[in-house]
């Protein structure tokens, strides 16, 4: 039988999906409801907007924040 | 048909009949509609059947048209039929005919003849008027206004605030915000991306996507929406540098007047004065491309003394930007206007009497993507303006600059997401194509996974229905 399983679809390059799936497994799976393809998954819908802060959170911490680089760029 | 003019006429179209049958009373509207809205087809059509005494059997129409023109004939008759100006009836014998809907063909007779005792074109005002204002006039304040309200929108994002000009009027900043052209947060006026657009489209276009914003909130302000229509298609049929009497205005137009004021579209002496000056803003809102080098232009050609803020489409003839390799953006212009609307993307240094100086840089961009700019629109932007020098070049900017534009705009985007259904666990092969197919051609697909027989759909009571109907037809063969 057909199934229909409403959630959010999310579709991001892998290196963002690893980091999506980690922040996932620290917080007892409760972001994700099913691991599609190497570029997709299905979120649920409420945990969508928890799961993007956290992902901008890690990104900050990760990488190089663009608003400080306005002085780099003045050469 | 200009450009501008098509949003007047989607406008138009979604209206329903009685509006429209309204609207066709007065035949300044009617002519306006006539004049700029009609595809050149649908004049003609209209123009041999306005002294038709019967309605003449639709098969006829046919024989008007070579089979190649099919389509423009479609075209035109969708328009005319979308409008209610023709009307499909069916005689005694079942033969289908058409005719024009009597009230549009009398309003338009009228116009055209000159009869009538309507007053819809406007009344001259018969006082002699002791300080009568010019043209150039006019125009300064209609460039002044427009120019404030765009000053407005950019202006306060890049923080200039309202240092030039005069303030916006508390109308039409709140329009504004509800046409979604700008939006408030944490106490700070932003762009949004329609704004962005807005910003960038010639003038005219710019006065119908304000005006027809007005007209959605007419109702709410009580009052009546033919009653505006009409009005801003009589304006449009007025004389530059003529002064109108606002005797025979309904008690909705005199309130708008004061709108159209704050807007400059029109200009009256004092708030209590009993005539009304239009601005090169308002006779040109009914043009077609006819009156090309005026209408997409009327700022630039008008007030083309005027120092200082000018107008976006000013430079646009010969464009002012040049853009190097090394990002690097050089900018010939001394027009705030133009300073704010590049510093929404641009990492601006230095300034001088008539040239700014710039980069474009990740942060600069990334900070115009977060702000609802896209890519696209910044490089249409930047190419549209672009200097004489660098048109020489196709394309005119270089490429490096644009895959970078684009590339940044990507970093700052790093997950989409999009509401739905997930699809899954389909019994055989040939069911889950038959659906999948079924859910592409109604658009509803997002994502699928041809292997493990599962895809994503936006929308879900489409393919319900589909399920349902296909499995009662299986029970029936089964």
């Amino acid at each position: 039988m057909v199934k229909a399983v409403r959630g959010t679809l999310v579709k991001c390059d892998a290196s963002i999906k690893a980091m999506l799936v980690d922040i996932d497994n620290r917080n007892n799976n409760d972001f994700i409801i099913e691991d599609l393809d190497e570029e997709h998954l299905l979120v649920k819908e409420t945990k969508v907007a928890t799961l993007k802060a956290q992902l901008n959170q890690m990104l900050k911490e990760r990488l190089k924040d663009p608003e400080k680089e306005v002085s780099d760029a003045e050469d | 048909m200009s450009a501008s003019s098509s949003q007047a006429l989607e406008y138009l179209e979604q209206l329903p009949v009685q509006t429209h049958r309204k609207l066709y009373e007065q035949p300044s509207t009617v002519l306006a509609i006539f004049r700029c809205m009609l595809p050149q087809m649908a004049k003609t059509i209209v123009m041999a059947m306005l002294y038709m005494p019967t309605p003449f059997p639709a098969g006829g129409l046919d024989a008007w048209f070579r089979p190649e023109a099919t389509k423009v004939k479609k075209e035109a008759l969708y328009i005319l039929e979308k409008l209610h100006i023709t009307v499909l009836t069916q005689d005694a014998s079942r033969q289908s005919a058409c005719s024009l809907y009597s009230g549009f063909a009398k309003s338009l007779r009228q116009a055209l003849e000159g009869s009538g005792s309507h007053r819809s074109f406007g009344v001259p005002s018969n006082k002699p008027e002791p300080n009568k204002v010019s043209i150039q006039f006019l125009d300064e304040y209609a460039q002044r206004q427009w120019e404030n309200i765009l000053f407005y929108m950019v202006g306060s994002t890049v923080g200039f605030g309202s240092s030039v000009g005069q303030e916006v009027g508390k109308g039409t900043k709140s329009l504004l915000e509800a046409g979604d052209f700008v939006r408030m947060s944490h106490g700070k006026m932003n762009i949004t991306r329609t704004g962005f657009s807005f910003v960038l489209q010639d003038t005219n276009a710019q006065v119908w996507s304000l005006l027809i914003e007005y007209l959605r909130h007419a109702s709410q302000l009580g009052m009546s929406e033919t009653d505006v229509l009409n009005f801003l298609f009589m304006l449009g049929s007025l004389e530059l540098g003529q002064d109108y009497s606002t005797d025979t205005l309904s008690p909705t137009q005199k309130q708008m007047l004061e709108d159209l004021t704050a807007f400059g579209i029109v200009y009256r002496s004092s708030k209590t004065s009993s005539t009304f000056y239009p601005t090169r803003l308002a006779v040109t809102l009914t043009s077609d491309s006819g009156a090309l080098s005026t209408t997409t232009d009327p700022l630039a050609t008008g007030g083309a003394s005027g120092p200082g803020l000018r107008s976006g489409r000013d430079a646009t003839a010969t464009g002012f930007i040049i853009v190097e390799t090394n990002y690097r953006l050089y900018a010939y212009t001394s027009s705030l206007l133009q300073i704010a609307v590049l510093s929404l993307f641009t990492h601006l240094t230095t300034r001088f009497p008539n040239l700014v100086s710039g980069k474009l840089t990740r942060a600069s961009i990334s900070r115009a993507v977060r702000t609802g700019i896209s890519s696209d629109q910044i490089i249409s932007y930047l190419s549209a303006h672009c200097h004489s020098q660098m048109q020489k070049t196709t394309p005119f900017l270089p490429e490096t600059v644009t895959d970078q534009i684009r590339l940044w705009e990507m970093e700052g985007e790093r997950v989409v997401t999009s509401n739905g259904y997930l699809m899954k666990e389909f019994p055989s092969e040939k069911e889950y194509r038959d659906v999948v197919r079924y859910a592409e051609d109604v658009g509803v697909l997002v994502w699928k996974d041809d292997a493990n027989r599962r895809f994503f759909i936006n929308g879900i009571e489409q393919i319900q229905g589909f399920l349902k109907r296909e499995a009662e037809k299986r029970k029936q063969r089964g």
